[in-house]
């Protein structure tokens, strides 16, 4: 492993070109926002987003290069590269959490694209590819005081867990055919950008009917989105073996009754009323939700409720020890910070709570 | 295979049909003396598990007489019946355990000779 | 033909809670007879880990089981010594957290850490506890190996062992109670019967005033003037219930339940793997105390046994033994078991039942061991539940992780404890803070039983200074 002193890590400059796919997306838009920004991460070259044919860049950061193609199509990938000079570096955030249809699209996406996006990466000679993985390979601690080490076997979690864990082992094949890649894992992540799934989650905080399973001491990583910005270029310029892969999560993991509690205080602090939490549900609640997940997930169907509650009783806790001692990572914001962050940024987007 | 004096006699049918089938090659001498162990092992169970493996035995074999032991004996070691299943799995445990401590240069089919 | 024998104080039972009473007590100048149900073995005289030594020194030949979903399968030593003459050795402190853990929950005095942890000192020194001066056996190095390599928490564990000057792993002297405890006991005036089986102690109201024995088909009786009963965390809660005493004895049965894979490595690389008669003496305790991993004892017939739960696709491995280790994942439970005398049948009746957590750890902490493995370059892993795969990559240890279920594994144990809670309080303890038996004035427990928890490491070490502190206090107590 590598163990370098933090004082002993050796930083490279940015690229004269940074290449993002899953640009629209959440972590994408949030990510090349912060490279081409004027904060800490902002650079000078050229950043050039992937973005589906039909899709809107409203969104999108100005002075974001659009490059037109999709990572389930190997072909449209090398748009991504056109007249581009000088070291090239990839981030590759394209992947389906939640699928719209069907269960296929985990496959296809998160397993098949990654795979495309690093053969693309390797024909066309890139510096330093860091893939955006996914706490699901490695499904859940076993014990509430456990926490994820760094190097730990592979237990998928349903679809989703499969196909990201194959997209990890896409990432370690290309990197014994000689690409250099890294990984980073996020659990949970939050902040400014989120889909509205997450804003359905202040919601129910808000109202009181945030679904508590048991005693809510569940416990829980979690990553605010400039934290996991900040793990994604560390691991992009600081020089490690290829094929290493780190947690990137905040400071500290919570129990979920904390992640409730804090949420409904910074929605107190952002001036909402707030309602004391009722809806506490017993454990077995979960244990149903994960069975039916399970069933309708071998049935090619999914159902984001029922899976999510079905993780709502599990724990995955995270020990980032070791991208503070590789990377030099370290996490800047806290929860309560994070939560009136993306609470301010919804009230901002004129998103109603 | 009845001739051993100490294994129940229910349990010995069912062993020797099981170490028949699972290490063919074995000796007929050496399978006696595996039936011997397994006998002497299920004498000093603990009193329910004897009670119990004594039970199954018993209903493993009379069952075996109606549709045959080789039917009877592929039925309960490929299905995970609770309690049934745990019968196959300590007659096999013991003849296995002793098989290859007592002669660890045994094949996998029972046979003898390569030396490991 | 009655036999009858008469002493101050009985104990039962010969192993690492009754061999350091006896000694202490003797030494002491109280007039102690130990009662011992298994026979008298000589170190040396069987072959560590073999089935003749389970014959020999093991209860049922080593073949017990706590009835569940799954079933746990667990050893008892049943032998002049006990356990210490057939584990292997590994000598643990209780941890500093535990004690106190123990202390204030279970409210037991004079339990001051220090005070503990001098005993262990002594003990240490008694057992000649140390570490291998010499070279470490293959299936050591490759355990050291696999987590030095992820970069997790590992050592040597100590063992009551004596070697020769600059000797290796295999070249131990185990200094078990037959060596240690009991020689000192006898030197002091105690004596031994062995091949002695306790029937029942007779009770009349709070006192105890004698026990009927059976040795070679006779009966034999017994008048003291007290009773303790070291029997094991099994046979100890058995003798107080058919005694009559049954508050909170036999309730809370606690276990490290483990499982195990076994591990193929290249011979020409890593020399010859398999060492029958020893085992590891590294762990790796990163994630302690919630799971550790250690070595098994791996004799052919052993390796045998770990691959019979896929045999159609585990069995050709057996003829490459000498290539192959067992290991084995342990985690600390949060479930708890029970054991119960039956009027009319000679053993009690143990069940244990896992918790979710419990099934869930036992799967991850399977995972992590295996991974262990492939960092310590197994060829192949062959993990130890029915229907799992052979194990070559990180990617199959995610299709094993995913085919494991505890109810399919062959999970067992050798750490037993807890059946006899010590403590003063009455609600969850059996004996008060120094193992005299709630509601008794003469009957004490001093073995695993006591232990109120299982302490997360070998507990041996934990039994033998618990042992020693209450024998110095009744000592204290009733002059010899």
């Amino acid at each position: 492993m590598n163990d370098a002193g933090s004082n002993q890590l050796q930083v490279i400059d940015p690229p004269a070109a940074t290449v993002v796919t899953g640009a629209t997306g959440w972590l994408g838009t949030g990510l090349t926002t912060a490279l081409l920004g004027d904060g800490e991460f902002g650079r000078s070259g050229i950043v050039r987003g992937l973005v589906r044919p039909e899709e809107s860049t409203k969104h999108l950061p100005d002075g974001l290069d659009i490059a037109r193609g999709d990572v389930t199509d190997a072909a449209s990938l090398n748009a991504l590269f056109d007249g581009l000079s000088g070291p090239v570096d990839l981030i590759h955030t394209a992947g389906v959490i939640h699928p719209a249809a069907s269960m296929d699209e985990f496959d296809a996406v998160n397993h098949l694209g990654t795979r495309n996006v690093m053969e693309a990466a390797a024909r066309h000679g890139v510096r330093r590819v860091v893939h955006v993985s996914s706490n699901s390979p490695f499904g859940t601690n076993g014990a509430r005081n456990d926490r994820f080490r760094n190097d730990e076997p592979y237990h998928p979690y349903l679809g989703y867990g499969r196909s990201k864990m194959q997209g990890e082992l896409a990432v370690l094949a290309a990197v014994d055919d000689g690409l250099n890649a890294v990984m980073v894992r996020p659990p949970w992540f939050y902040g400014p950008h989120q889909p509205a799934r997450q804003t359905t989650f202040f919601t129910m905080v808000k109202k009181g009917r945030f679904p508590i399973l048991g005693d809510g001491g569940q416990v829980r990583s979690m990553t605010y989105i400039d934290n996991l910005v900040q793990g994604i270029v560390r691991a992009e310029l600081t020089v490690t073996d290829p094929g290493r892969g780190w947690w990137i999560a905040d400071a500290e993991s919570y129990t979920v009754n904390e992640i409730v509690e804090t949420v409904g205080d910074a929605l107190r602090a952002e001036g909402f009323e707030v309602k004391e939490n009722s809806f506490k549900l017993p454990n077995l609640a979960g244990s149903v939700a994960e069975k039916i997940d399970t069933v309708t997930q071998k049935a090619g169907k999914y159902i984001t409720q029922f899976h999510v509650l079905g993780e709502m009783n599990k724990n995955i806790a995270v020990d980032i020890s070791a991208a503070r001692t590789e990377l030099g990572y370290d996490p800047q914001v806290s929860l309560a910070t994070g939560m009136r962050n993306s609470i301010r940024w919804c009230v901002e987007q004129g998103i109603e709570l | 295979m009845s001739g051993t004096v100490s294994t129940p006699s229910t349990v010995a049918r069912f062993a020797d049909g099981l170490l028949t089938n699972e290490l063919p090659l074995l000796s007929d001498d050496r399978r006696r003396e595996v039936i011997d162990f397994i006998g002497r092992r299920v004498q000093v169970l603990p009193s329910l598990t004897r009670f119990g493996v004594l039970m199954i035995g018993r209903f493993v074999d009379v069952t075996g007489m109606i549709v045959g032991h080789a039917t009877m004996r592929r039925f309960v070691t490929k299905l995970p019946i609770p309690l049934l299943a745990e019968y196959p799995r300590l007659v096999r445990s013991l003849g296995f355990a002793y098989v290859w401590e007592t002669w660890p240069d045994t094949t996998v089919d029972g046979g003898t000779g390569v030396a490991p | 033909m009655t036999t009858h024998h008469e002493c101050d104080v009985l104990i039962v039972g010969s192993g690492a809670g009754g061999a350091t009473s006896a000694a202490i007590l003797a030494e002491a100048g109280h007039d102690v007879l130990i009662v011992e149900e298994g026979p008298w073995v000589d170190q040396g005289s069987v072959s560590p880990f073999s089935l003749d030594q389970m014959d020999k020194q093991y209860r049922s030949g080593g073949v017990t089981v706590a009835l569940g979903v799954p079933s746990i399968a667990y050893t008892e030593g049943r032998c002049a010594g006990g356990g210490t003459e057939v584990n292997s050795g590994l000598y643990w402190r209780p941890p500093e957290e535990t004690l106190e853990r123990w202390r204030s929950r279970y409210s037991i005095k004079d339990f001051a850490t220090d005070d503990i942890l001098a005993i262990c000192e002594e003990v240490e020194h008694s057992l000649s506890v140390q570490p291998v001066p010499g070279e470490h056996t293959a299936a050591s190095r490759i355990l050291q190996r696999g987590a030095d390599k992820l970069g997790w928490q590992n050592g040597e564990i100590p063992r009551w062992m004596t070697y020769p000057e600059g000797a290796g792993a295999t070249q131990g002297r185990r200094q078990s109670m037959t060596r240690t405890y009991l020689p000192r006991s006898f030197d002091a005036g105690a004596r031994i019967l062995c091949d002695h089986r306790l029937d029942k102690i007779v009770r009349n109201g709070r006192r105890a005033v004698s026990a009927q024995l059976t040795h070679a088909g006779n009966p034999v009786t017994i008048a003291f003037r007290d009773v303790i009963v070291c029997g094991g965390a099994i046979q100890t809660p058995a003798i107080l219930q058919r005694a009559g005493l049954r508050h909170r004895i036999g309730r809370t049965l606690a276990v490290h339940p483990t499982v195990k894979l076994s591990a193929k490595f290249d011979a020409a690389e890593h020399g010859a793997v398999n060492t029958p008669e020893d085992v590891s003496v590294f762990q790796v305790k990163e994630f302690a105390p919630n799971m550790s991993f250690g070595g098994s004892a791996s004799h052919p017939g052993l390796v045998a046994l770990a691959l019979t739960d896929n045999w159609r696709d585990f069995g050709k491995a057996v003829t490459k033994w000498p290539e192959l280790a067992i290991y084995y994942a342990a985690i600390t439970s949060e479930g708890r078991g029970m054991v119960q005398a039956v009027p009319g049948m000679r053993d009690p009746i143990v069940t244990y039942r896992l918790t979710k957590r419990d099934r869930d750890l036992l799967g991850q902490g399977l995972a992590r061991l295996a991974t262990v493995m492939l960092e310590a370059d197994a060829e192949e892993v062959y993990p130890a539940f029915k229907g799992a795969p052979i194990v070559r990559t990180r990617a199959d240890i995610g299709d094993m992780a995913s085919r494991f279920a505890a109810s399919k594994a062959s999970v067992m144990t050798v750490h037993l404890c807890s059946t006899a809670p010590m403590g003063d309080d009455e609600k969850r303890c059996a004996t008060d803070s120094h193992g005299l038996v709630h509601g008794t004035d003469n009957v004490f427990v001093n073995d695993a039983a006591l232990l109120p928890e299982a302490p997360g490491v070998n507990p041996q070490a934990s039994v033998m200074a618990i042992a020693i502190r209450n024998a110095r206090r009744y000592a204290d107590q009733r002059a010899g």
